[in-house]
């Protein structure tokens, strides 16, 4: 069952926030959306939770239409980027709102937000006001709020992007183990690729309203579909080949600076991919480019323009005839201003859409 | 060395503010205190001069002021009108501005413009019209016609000034609730209105004086049954004379709710006020 979006659309007076979004989300499934600030990805999460209204399309969850239904008789729970907390309740009214709100008998509230203050670890804050714990534990209160009353969906917007980094990397984890463990069906919200890999099942990147790619997290990574995806998910990025399709003669006529070495793989996906002018990009991941010595068969040859030492690896940014990418290998020897040999391994070249 | 060079002139600093505040302190404490004291005085201590600081307190001023002027039937009048139009000014206005702070109204800036611009008319242009419908609805003379008066004029601060109140709150805590379960009201009434309350009181004390000060219309709209207070107080200026001590103990009798209200509404007041000038 889970969620279904229909073509659904957001207008704000000219501007199209969402633009005909269509997704089934599986019962159980958590589903990340993904994008730049501004591509419709929190719009879309307020349409599924009833905050905002679509201009058009559909909502199902559990197979019930709620398009038009008001948030509280939707049986989600949700999850803000500033918390939401009641600023003038303590942390156990906090957690107890939602149970009050819906006239469960006392001892059994009581019940219910003890064993779930235990479970996120912040049973001993019950007295507390928001205003007197920090900010992690901020979140876990308003997890706990949201899930103190077993919604059937759990909705979250940018939940760790007010923490720091470490806190967030633990958080992290453990909003998947809780989640996975209670079998809620999560949508989750954020720009930020690192949450998105780590915690989704699957992936829904989105740009200027629409989801360019909706696949799991290593598909995306492997074969990100368009510039866009390819750009964005990846750090450092893969690198995009410009390459060109003729349709007439039906072949890729040329793919820089690699010609030789890549036409015969990607010749015969190509026209799928190229737009109307027959242009493309090759895409390879950076890990996924080999140096080897100047001259070598196959290799394009390339001059080192910087060298980034990072430890377990080093990013090796080459130019090659006037195009710049970067290569990710082991600790290297090359050094800045060496002529280079870079070779593409076997079977790792993708095709990629222009946007 | 330096340290107790700074840390002298730090005290030296401290004092002045000290002495900065008490002169300010003296300066707007100054009347209040005349005011009391004449209103104890009998008239020849009054019209004594220099002034006398040691004398015979009397209450003869009051005295007079509740049998010869009615106070008691004003003060009557007075409350019942200022609260009612308060309590009507609040929840309408705050109600208003919650709308207009929250919902996508259609010309939203308009509508509010347009609840100022009641603010905008001088007083005295309405009056005339006001008396003819108060002539008409037979409602002249009554308390009715100035809890109508005053609620109508307290409502554009109420609306102006609850609505930045209410924007001021994040969304988000709203948003909450209502997934939580709350339907709007039940998500307003929850949750809203308790961490409005600082706002509530601080509008709620400013409407109150402006109504409870309120002397032109109430002098114009009233003539024996529903007479407030400020037209009482004024009554102790005589063409021939001005009677100090009957005015100064109206002046005191007027005081005191306002003063009151103000001790008792001290802990939201100051949050409040500041509300908006302290962000975090």
């Amino acid at each position: 069952m889970g969620i279904e979006v229909r073509s659904v659309y957001k207008r704000f007076g000219a501007f199209t926030a969402v633009n005909g979004v269509s997704v089934d989300i599986k019962d159980g499934e958590f589903f990340v959306m993904l994008g730049p600030s501004g591509c419709g990805k929190t719009t879309t999460l307020r349409m599924i939770a009833g905050l905002e209204l679509p201009s058009d399309g559909q909502i199902k969850i559990n197979g019930r239409d709620v398009t038009y239904e008001e948030p509280r008789h939707r049986d989600i729970a949700m999850a803000f980027q500033d918390y939401g907390l009641y600023p003038h309740l303590s942390v156990f009214q906090n957690i107890e709102f939602p149970l009050k709100v819906r006239k469960i008998a006392e001892g059994e509230r009581r019940k219910k937000v003890h064993a779930t203050a235990e479970k996120l670890g912040i049973a001993e804050y019950l007295n507390r006001k928001p205003a007197q714990i920090s900010g992690g534990q901020r979140q876990r209160v308003s997890l706990a709020r949201a899930l103190v009353r077993n919604p059937r969906v759990f909705l979250m917007d940018e939940p760790l992007s007010n923490l720091d980094a470490k806190l967030r990397a633990t958080m992290r984890t453990e909003i998947k183990k809780l989640v996975t463990s209670l079998g809620i069906t999560t949508v989750y919200v954020t720009h930020d690729q690192i949450e998105a890999m780590s915690m989704a099942d699957r992936i829904a990147v989105m740009r200027k309203g629409d989801m360019v790619q909706v696949a799991t997290p290593l598909e995306i990574y492997d074969r990100p579909r368009t510039e866009f995806v390819a750009d964005f998910i990846g750090s450092p990025p893969m690198n995009l080949f410009p390459a060109h399709f003729d349709r007439k003669k039906g072949l890729a006529a040329s793919v820089q600076p690699f010609a030789d070495s890549l036409s015969g793989e990607v010749a015969d996906k190509a026209s799928s991919f190229a737009d109307a002018q027959g242009q493309f990009f090759v895409g390879v991941r950076p890990e996924h480019l080999l140096i080897v010595g100047d001259g070598a068969e196959g290799a394009a040859s390339a001059s080192v323009d910087f060298v980034e030492p990072l430890g377990q690896t080093t990013n090796v940014y080459v130019d090659c005839g006037g195009h710049k990418f970067i290569v990710v290998t082991d600790r290297t020897e090359a050094r800045v201003g060496d002529v280079v040999g870079v070779l593409v391994a076997p079977g790792k070249s993708r095709l990629v859409a222009p946007n | 060395m330096s340290s107790s060079i700074t840390r002298r002139g730090s005290i030296l600093s401290g004092i002045g503010y000290y002495a900065l505040a008490l002169m300010a302190t003296a300066f707007f404490a100054f009347p209040i205190v005349w005011m009391t004291l004449s209103s104890l005085k009998s008239d020849a201590d009054i019209s004594a001069y220099p002034p006398r600081w040691v004398f015979a307190p009397t209450l003869e001023s009051y005295r007079k002021l509740f049998t010869e002027l009615n106070a008691m039937d004003a003060l009557i009048n007075s409350a019942f009108i200022v609260c009612l139009a308060t309590l009507f000014a609040m929840i309408a206005g705050t109600l208003a501005a919650y709308g207009l702070a929250r919902f996508d109204v259609k010309n939203k800036n308009f509508i509010a413009f347009e609840v100022l611009s009641i603010r905008m008319l001088p007083p005295m242009v309405s009056v005339i019209p006001l008396f003819i419908i108060a002539k008409q609805l037979g409602i002249f003379d009554t308390p009715w016609l100035l809890i109508a008066v005053y609620t109508l004029n307290g409502l554009p601060f109420v609306v102006w000034v609850m609505r930045v109140f209410i924007q001021e709150i994040p969304q988000s805590i709203e948003e909450a609730a209502l997934i939580d379960g709350c339907s709007r009201f039940e998500c307003f009434w929850r949750v809203t209105l308790p961490l409005l309350l600082p706002g509530l009181a601080a509008t709620m004390v400013i409407i109150f004086m402006f109504a409870w000060n309120e002397f032109l219309l109430a002098s114009i709209l009233t003539s024996s049954e529903a007479r407030t207070l400020p037209v009482i107080a004024a009554s102790s200026i005589k063409a021939k004379a001005i009677s100090w001590g009957l005015g100064s103990a109206a002046g005191v009798l007027m005081s005191l709710p306002i003063v009151v209200l103000v001790l008792l509404m001290q802990k939201y007041l100051v949050r409040g006020l500041t509300l908006g000038a302290v962000k975090g």
